[in-house]
């Protein structure tokens, strides 16, 4: 009895935490992750200001050179040179199916509409993906013209991004990614 | 009677002067209501001293072993710093059945609350400027000045406060 009343205290106590507990608008964008596993009743959610995410990706070297890019490489099979030229191409024209594969129990869409990329997954109804990309922030992303991935770019678009990044069900499991200027997210 | 009031002021002065700097406190009550209680003021002056010297005394012993993470301080030095200059928030929620941990940056601190499933809870504000200061330099050195230089700053600040059924254990700076 004692315990589930010391129980009942601390979730009240959580519960009522402090007056940012509640969402509240602020001037800068914040990430959102949240993560909820419907079968073991939990629930994780992240929140982190832009700047600490580029605090985080500007004070690793080893990850970003000092010009803020990603190296990719060439061993990846793909030059980077070639996905610009690609995604030159792709940008310029406009909303239309991009890509297309249907097996037995899978399919995959690659789509663009206005300015954003999409891309869903679908395994026997069972699994979705659902990621939209804002087309700037891709084109950002590949600014430049080294074999290297302009992440001081993609993060300055991500400043004015606003919306769902990545959503994914497999019916056990959900995972959103999104942007938006809220200081918590909403329970 | 001048006499008497000349001999007690003398404590009376020093206690006010301590109490005027600062104390740790750290207040322990086992067992409940009826329990045992011990509750241990330690002068921030003191500790603050203590902490000064202790390089001197020290100096390998304060010295963070380097087994890799080191490389990574100035990462945890940038995250800190921007979290500093964040706006106030919730970092972090994880709710299970039988555990939640919530990370709420709350003005200069991080404060940190886990209600665990034998019914405890942890509440524990970390100063900022403090977690910053406590950090080793890229040769493992932390600057114990700059951290008792940090106390100063947490004045009436609840720092730790543990309660687990019968025991509670809570760590302030008054």
């Amino acid at each position: 009895m004692r315990k589930s009343v010391l129980a009942a205290v601390g979730l009240a106590a959580l519960v009522a935490l402090p007056a940012v507990a509640t969402p509240a608008e602020t001037a800068t964008p914040w990430i959102h992750v949240r993560v909820e596993e419907a079968d073991k009743e939990s629930r994780v959610h992240v929140n982190l200001p832009l700047s600490v995410v580029e605090a985080v990706l500007e004070a690793t070297p080893e990850i970003i050179e000092s010009h803020g890019k990603v190296n990719l490489g060439k061993h990846h099979g793909i030059k980077l040179e070639d996905v610009r030229r690609i995604w030159k191409e792709l940008a310029a024209v406009g909303d239309a199916e991009l890509v297309t594969v249907e097996e037995k129990d899978e399919t995959v869409k690659v789509w663009r509409k206005g300015d954003r990329i999409h891309v869903r997954v679908e395994k026997a109804g069972k699994e979705e993906v659902r990621v939209e990309v804002p087309v700037s922030l891709v084109s950002a992303a590949l600014a430049g013209s080294e074999e290297a991935i302009n992440v001081k770019a993609a993060l300055a678009e991500l400043r004015t991004a606003r919306g769902d990044i990545v959503q994914v069900n497999d019916g056990d499991s959900a995972v959103r990614i999104w942007i938006d200027e809220q200081n918590s997210q909403a329970r | 009677m001048v006499k008497l009031a000349a001999i007690l002021a003398v404590p009376l002065a020093l206690l006010a002067t301590v109490a005027s700097l600062g104390v740790v406190v750290v207040d322990v009550r086992e067992g409940g209501p009826d329990g045992h209680r011990i509750v241990v003021p330690v002068p921030l002056v003191l500790a603050q001293a203590a902490l000064a010297v202790a390089p001197a005394v020290a100096e390998e012993e304060l010295r963070v072993p380097d087994t890799g993470a080191l490389e990574h301080i100035g990462v945890a030095r940038g995250v800190l710093e921007a979290i500093a200059a964040a706006p106030d928030g919730e970092l972090v929620r994880v709710e299970q059945p039988d555990e939640q941990v919530l990370v709420v940056k709350e003005g200069d601190a991080l404060l940190v609350r886990v209600h665990g499933r034998e019914g405890e809870d942890v509440s524990v504000r970390v100063p900022l400027r403090m977690a910053l200061s406590a950090l080793p330099d890229r040769e493992g050195r932390v600057s114990t000045l700059a951290l008792a230089g940090s106390l100063g700053a947490v004045r009436f600040t609840d720092l730790v406060e543990v309660h687990d059924g019968e025991n509670h254990v809570r760590v302030w700076v008054w």
